[in-house]
């Protein structure tokens, strides 16, 4: 009897989380009408928030390769006098709130900082510009392909690395030939992370880049603008696309970690 | 040429591993560090390799000095104790990857990798990868990658350690012949000293970080220079002797060291450190024990059993010797010499005078000069 209850206890319990995620997608599906939607992805706007969402993030996933790559190395390989430093500041964009992470880039970029200054006077304007979303979204993302990666590194046998050491491989040699292939799926787990989370970015990149329709108006920017001004149906058809990409996202990610586990 | 350590000490977090550790290895020698875990072979062997860097002393390979050569400056080959493959590489590439470093030509590659797979005997297996081959079979890879790019020296981390006893010997076999055939300068480090003396031309012994003992593995096995090497390499019977009297040639020992009345007296061949003290420490060999059910030979002792412990073709026997109580003897003995009932209570252990040694190094046993040991005796 007791078992009874405590299992009815569980499943009541289990009821509310899948309430919890599964209502609030019914309510997106069920609010509109099919033509409707499909209306709306025939729009110029929603078809322009969709690419610059795709172009930023693309970049944003490519810089964070060409960044994350090396500092994952970094971390996982060296010894160092503040390494812990490093460290740490590939946590904080994590646990930062997107806001405050926007409002410093802001405060950054700007025009009455040094450094904005700097830069415009070279002519380069990150401010409200889809420069200043790939910025934002670099920002907030690019500890997932960092901590990935390093992880990736880190558990690769050290006799393996000084297997290649003794057999004649530079230390570049091996990263090329030994690292990289080896930490391949711990790479790919970060940038499809990464990828995700700049998609999803909106807070720091409404700070930097603002809400400027078919210019740095992403898609999640255009979901709450939509929302705001009333648009309802857009939203909603712009959050269905976003859902259909996460969803894919996460598709992909959980058979790469099935094969990684296989 | 070879290889050679001079004055290598290595200290983690203020605990020395590496004492002072001088080693010289001939070219072309098959040498094997011998030492219980933990006391500093491998730390001594990636000293050689570069992998670690020793916090003083000098490392010699090929002629040159390479103490302050990164691994991949030394051309040097290592094998590891978990053979150490690239996983995401076939076999081919595996064995390619210290020739491709070398930037040598594909076509020539190819020719060599057929040649050290045939070596190896896994000419079928180019196309394998890591997971697909049986733990004896990574390991000869292992060491195909190693040898293929004619590295100066051959450094081995216990290579046989996680396979099993028949494969182990085999692969063990082969070894032997391929350092026969390339004539490559090896250091092999176990904890196994019948692998040991299986394979070395010559064994040092590693004790916390100092070589207590370096000789071919005959002189090791049969005469022991400390307490140490002694109980490590089986040559565990430690006898705690008197001397009575030198007669040229024999000198005879008594073994009551509490000093009773009934002594029991032994014959040693002489050696010429005897003359130089009473007391000596004899080392016996347990294989050199011959157990009967009656006396035989010159040093005869009624033991009572304690225990038989079957190790393979051989028994074991512990044996308390009667009228000493405390002073146990271990005889190994094939198990076709001797026939054990189960109510056999006393046997007789006897081994000849020439089976005792004393505990000391070459020196003590170099040819006794005549006039100095002749019939000297100490107990007139
Ligand atoms: N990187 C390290 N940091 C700290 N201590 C170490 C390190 N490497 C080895 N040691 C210590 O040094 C001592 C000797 O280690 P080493 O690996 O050389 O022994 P070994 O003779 O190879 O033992 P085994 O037969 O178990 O492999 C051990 O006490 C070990 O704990
Ligand atoms: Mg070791």
């Amino acid at each position: 009897m007791k078992n009874f209850s405590f299992n009815l206890i569980i499943s009541f319990i289990a009821a509310i989380f899948v309430c919890l995620i599964v209502l609030p997608m019914l309510a997106l599906f069920t609010t509109t009408s099919f033509v409707e939607l499909v209306s709306q992805f025939r729009s110029p706007m929603i078809l322009s928030a969709v690419l610059i969402s795709l172009e930023t993030s693309l970049t944003v996933v490519f810089l964070a390769l060409c960044l994350g790559i090396p500092v994952a190395y970094l971390l996982a390989m060296k010894n160092f006098k503040g390494k812990e430093i490093i460290d740490t500041l590939v946590d904080l964009p994590i646990s930062m709130p997107p806001l405050v992470a926007g409002l410093a880039l802001l405060i950054l970029l700007g025009g009455n900082s040094t450094f904005g200054r700097l830069l415009s006077n070279h002519g380069i304007s990150l401010i409200f510009s889809k420069k200043g979303i790939i910025a934002a979204q670099l920002f907030v993302s690019i500890p997932f392909l960092i901590k990935s990666t390093r992880d990736a590194f880190e558990s690769i046998n050290k006799d393996i690395i000084n297997a290649s050491s003794t057999l004649g491989a530079s230390e570049f040699y091996t990263f090329k030939t030994i690292l990289l292939p080896m930490a391949k799926n711990g790479i790919y787990t970060g940038m499809i992370m990464t990828w995700s989370r700049a998609l999803g970015e909106f807070g720091a990149t409404s700070m930097v880049a603002g809400c400027i329709p078919f210019k740095t108006e992403t898609m999640t920017v255009a979901i709450y603008q939509n929302a705001m001004s009333g648009e309802l149906t857009a939203s909603i058809a712009i959050a269905i696309l976003l859902l259909i990409f996460s969803f894919t996202l996460l598709l992909v990610f959980k058979s790469r970690v099935r094969v990684k586990a296989g | 040429m070879g290889i050679i350590l001079k004055g290598i000490s290595k200290s983690y977090d203020g605990q020395a591993v590496l004492k002072n550790l001088n080693l010289k290895i001939n070219q072309g020698e098959f040498h094997v560090l011998l030492g219980p875990s933990g006391n500093g072979k491998t730390t001594a062997l990636s000293v050689m390799a570069g992998l670690v860097n020793p916090d003083s002393g000098s490392v010699f390979i090929g002629g040159g000095e390479v103490t302050s050569l990164s691994p991949d400056k030394r051309n040097i080959g290592f094998v590891f104790q978990d053979h150490a493959l690239f996983p995401h590489l076939q076999v081919f590439d595996n064995i390619a990857y210290g020739l491709r470093v070398r930037g040598i030509k594909e076509k020539k590659i190819k020719k060599i990798v057929a040649h050290y797979l045939e070596l190896v005997r896994l000419q079928d297996m180019y196309n394998k990868y890591p997971f697909q081959l049986s733990g004896g079979q990574k390991q000869r890879i292992a060491i195909a990658r190693a040898l293929a790019f004619k590295p100066d020296a051959l450094l081995m981390d216990e290579p046989l350690s996680h396979l099993d006893a028949l494969e182990c010997e085999r692969i063990r076999d082969e070894l032997k012949r391929i350092q026969a055939a390339t004539r490559v300068t090896t250091c092999y480090v176990t904890h196994d000293h019948s692998e040991a003396s299986a394979l070395a031309d010559r064994i040092s012994v590693l004790h916390k970080g100092r070589i207590e003992q370096i000789e071919r593995p005959e002189e090791i096995f049969y005469h022991p220079k400390t307490d140490f090497v002694a109980k490590f390499v089986g040559a565990d019977n430690i006898l705690e002797a008197r001397l009575v009297e030198i007669n040229g040639n024999t000198t005879i020992f008594s073994l009551n060291s509490l000093g009773l009345t009934d002594q029991l007296k032994i014959k040693a061949r002489t050696y010429p450190v005897f003359a130089r003290n009473t007391k000596h420490r004899l080392c016996l060999h347990p294989e050199k024990i011959v157990v009967s059910h009656t006396p035989k030979g010159k040093n005869n002792f009624l033991a009572r059993i304690i225990d038989i412990v079957p190790q393979g073709a051989v028994f074991k026997i512990i044996g308390e010797i009667v009228g000493l109580s405390g002073l146990k003897l271990r005889a190994v003995v094939p198990k076709t010499a001797f026939k054990i009932n189960s109510n056999t209570e006393k046997i007789w252990f006897s081994f000849p005078p020439d089976a005792l040694h004393p505990l000391c190094g070459r020196s003590c046993r170099a040819a006794i000069p005549q006039r100095a040991c002749n019939n000297i005796n100490l107990f007139k």
